[in-house]
């Protein structure tokens, strides 16, 4: 087992230095908000991002699940200061996340973490979205059982 | 190895990666035949975070731990079957620390937010100096373990235990939020008005503590980096006693660092001891009268 730990982490290290990922970095001057150009609450470049992932020709319903949690997460890190909406938009992201369990059961996670990374493109944008998760406490926030999920979708 | 070479090892892992837990896919996501029965005894099974756990990962660890509970349901035993199990979370804000995490991995790696997040349970953040910086106190510190979020979390259970919702409660606590169960677990039962002996238990997942109350159960992995490098400072530390098995997972940068909660749930045998421990500990709390 040891052998295989270490031809593991051989592996990520090498892995990790070909920048796996795609994604663009922002422009220097990128505010919170961002571009919503067609006021939709969810930014351009998540919007660019999830119709060439998931188009809604064929993942429709993936398309959709991640726009409700991109225009939810929009919404936090713009109102991250304030106690009261927080809670309320931490409920939003949890339907959201809820929505796409529902469609996505045996994915759902990796299709959060990419979609997640790109919303978070900026340190400006990460530390909104850490602070308004510390304005939300345990029970603030219900939680539907699996076979409710499907029916949070917007 | 070619960087396309190493590009496309990484997309052929992510893609065996998500093919592997392509067996939890539902046309509908099946119900608790026993929670359509108002009378059916009730018990709640509590998550509880870890330390690089947001609100956003909470939600869908619970999500995970709930589905694969359902997919194994069928073949559980009579008197888990009987039960109606409710998922619900306690959580362990961890807003400070994941903020201490990311900027340490700023400064110390140079990495970009994107990165951050896409590799935040992943082996190239788990350093050991980022461990160090960011990670150890809190996870080996009892006193840095907030009191009120352990008040909160024992009132919880009470709440729950207690007349009118006369539930059971399991908690199943993943990494830091371990040393959260293990304090709320003694302040509920050191306190009058004690609940009736073995109305909590606990399957521990990926944890730095040295000791699972009331005989309970804990699943820690041998490729686990984060609880080895605090076993490494702590060798009281509870030993491994799972793996992911030979899996891509371990490959891929969000799971890579052995420690994500999903991972556990996702890789076997971990995740199939996991379930079972879980289905042992529901059977015997079903012989709990709570209150």
């Amino acid at each position: 087992m040891s052998v295989f730990v270490v031809v593991i982490w051989l592996a990520v290290g090498l892995t990790s230095c070909s920048n796996s990922s795609d994604v663009p970095p922002p422009p220097a001057q990128e505010t919170v908000a961002g571009i919503d150009a067609n006021g939709d609450g969810v930014r351009d470049d998540i919007e660019v991002y999830i119709d060439a992932t998931y188009p809604v020709s064929a993942q429709g319903d993936t398309n959709r699940a991640l726009r409700q949690f991109a225009r939810a997460a929009q919404v936090t890190i713009i109102d991250a200061g304030e106690p009261a909406p927080s809670v309320a938009h931490a409920a939003e992201r949890f339907r959201a996340l809820e929505c796409l369990m529902a469609r996505r059961p045996a994915d759902f996670h990796l299709i959060f973490v990419e979609l997640r990374a790109r919303v978070l493109n900026t340190a400006a944008r990460s530390l909104s979205y850490l602070q308004a998760d510390n304005h939300v406490r345990a029970g603030n926030v219900p939680l539907l059982p699996a076979d409710q999920w499907g029916g949070a979708c917007l | 190895m070619t960087r396309i070479g190493m590009r496309l090892a990484l997309t052929v892992a992510w893609v065996v990666a998500a093919w592997s837990s392509a067996d939890l896919v539902h046309a509908q996501i099946a119900s608790q035949p026993a929670c359509q029965n108002v009378m059916a005894p009730r018990t709640t099974v509590f998550f509880v975070n870890g330390i690089t756990t947001t609100l956003d990962d909470a939600r869908l660890n619970i999500g995970k731990l709930e589905l694969e509970f359902l997919n194994r349901l069928p073949g559980m035993s009579e008197a888990v079957q009987a039960n109606c199990n409710v998922f619900s979370l306690n959580y362990n804000p961890t807003g400070g620390e994941v903020n201490d995490f990311f900027e340490a991995a700023q400064q110390q790696l140079g990495i970009t937010p994107t990165r951050f997040w896409l590799e935040l349970e992943g082996l190239n953040l788990f350093t050991r100096e980022l461990i160090r910086d960011a990670l150890e106190g809190p996870m080996t510190d009892l006193n840095r373990i907030d009191a009120s979020t352990i008040e909160r979390h024992a009132m919880a259970y009470r709440e729950q235990i207690a007349s009118p919702s006369c539930r059971r409660v399991l908690i199943v606590p993943h990494s830091q939020g371990n040393l959260y169960t293990n304090a709320a677990y003694d302040l509920v039962f050191n306190q009058p008005p004690s609940p009736p002996p073995g109305a909590i238990k606990i399957v521990g997942v990926a944890t730095p503590a040295q000791t699972v109350p009331a005989n309970g159960f804990y699943r820690t992995s041998t490729t686990d980096v984060l609880i080895n490098a605090i076993r490494l400072i702590r060798p009281g530390t509870l030993p491994p006693n799972t793996n992911w098995g030979i899996t891509p997972l371990l490959l891929s940068p969000s799971y890579s660092g052995g420690h994500s909660f999903i991972g556990y749930l996702s890789a076997d045998p971990s995740r199939t001891q996991i379930l079972s421990d879980i289905e042992s500990s529901l059977t015997a709390l079903a012989a709990v009268n709570p209150c």
